[in-house]
């Protein structure tokens, strides 16, 4: 778990001595990426914990979450309805929380029994 | 017992973890990059006007307060001479025709005002007092004869320029807004003849009033009061010419 939270510190870090920034009108395509990220980072916790990790999976999961997300702010500005991006928030939202509960409980669990 | 078995990390959920501090960081850099720059601009804008107006209201005070200082001193030094007569009359006509004391007496006061609607779809510029009107204004003013004009309270002088700036008027450097009253002292019977013979002034007080619905009013009175002019007249580059 260390590891993780160290690495993370990494790229936050790295983020902001680089002081990178976007265009402000992408800003929300990268919100709604983040916490997709965010969501497939706790399902990868989840997973490792359960000892059903994969790392294509993972990898994949963690891609195609980021990209879908942005895609669906994508085609909410497209069509006019830039409210669209709250269904991946709420989606991601929802499953980032579930994630952490079980996450929480197979740490807890783990303790008790060892 | 076994022993606690680590969750082992594979370097994916390592990298991915990396990169979604990246993202988070990128995200938050964009928002406070974002939030600087935009206070920055109108914020910083804003309170060098504000900051420069006020220093300008200070000094326009010590003018004031300078020219006091300047007319007691041309006093004493005119009594030591001896000629303190012909010399006040002189310097107290030279100060009134230049425009640097208040004066009062019967003249025309013209009122300009932007019209109260908009039509949509309309071109707002066509509703609302520009630089020129006031120009035009003052300038039949003038060629009606008028002795002292002041457009909100700045006295129109030799150096004045009427020009706009945004959405505000600039006379004499000072910012106005509407509405705008012209105050003329001079034959208010002559000031309104001008004014009505005089091609843009007339078609503000008859088309452009009826058709756009500006405000503008003229009201002749007695006892109104120009100010003095607060800015200051000291010719940097005209030097008079000796020998006429």
């Amino acid at each position: 778990m260390f590891v993780l939270v160290l690495a993370l510190a990494v790229g936050v870090l790295a983020g902001l001595l680089l002081r990178i920034g976007i265009p402000v009108p992408l800003l929300t395509y990268l919100g709604v990426a983040v916490l997709a990220a965010l969501d497939s980072c706790l399902g990868g916790v989840r997973a490792a914990l359960e000892r059903t990790f994969s790392d294509r999976v993972f990898v994949f999961g963690f891609i195609t979450n980021t990209l879908m997300a942005a895609f669906i702010v994508f085609v909410g500005e497209r069509i006019g309805v830039r409210e669209l991006y709250l269904a991946a928030v709420v989606a991601f939202g929802v499953r980032l929380f579930n994630n952490l509960g079980i996450v929480r409980r197979l740490m807890f669990e783990r303790r008790e029994w060892e | 017992m076994e022993p606690i078995k680590p969750v082992k990390y594979r370097i994916s959920l390592v990298v991915v973890f990396a990169v979604l501090g990246l993202m988070v960081a990128v995200a938050f850099n964009t928002t406070t990059l974002a939030s600087a720059d935009q206070s920055g601009r109108t914020g910083d804008l804003a309170a060098v006007v504000s900051d420069m107006e006020a220093q300008r209201e200070g000094l326009t005070t010590k003018v004031t307060e300078l020219r006091a200082e300047l007319e007691t001193l041309e006093r004493t030094a005119a009594e030591e001479a001896g000629q303190r007569e012909s010399f006040n009359a002189d310097v107290e006509g030279t100060r009134e025709a230049a425009g640097l004391t208040d004066v009062t007496g019967p003249g025309v006061i013209v009122t300009l005002s932007d019209a109260k609607i908009v039509p949509p779809g309309e071109d707002a510029n066509r509703y609302i007092i520009h630089d020129f009107d006031i120009t035009a204004i003052v300038n039949a003013l003038v060629a009606g004869g008028a002795e002292a004009v002041d457009v909100n309270g700045q006295r129109i002088v030799a150096t004045t320029a009427i020009r706009c700036a945004g959405t505000t008027v600039l006379v004499n450097q000072t910012r106005l807004g509407a509405p705008y009253v012209v105050t003329a002292i001079g034959d208010a019977n002559r000031l309104t003849t001008a004014l009505e013979s005089d091609l843009v002034a007339s078609e503000l007080f008859g088309a452009y009033r009826v058709q756009y619905g500006l405000e503008v009013r003229l009201d002749k009175r007695s006892g109104l009061t120009v100010p003095a002019f607060a800015g200051v007249l000291l010719p940097r580059y005209a030097t008079p010419v000796v020998g006429e």
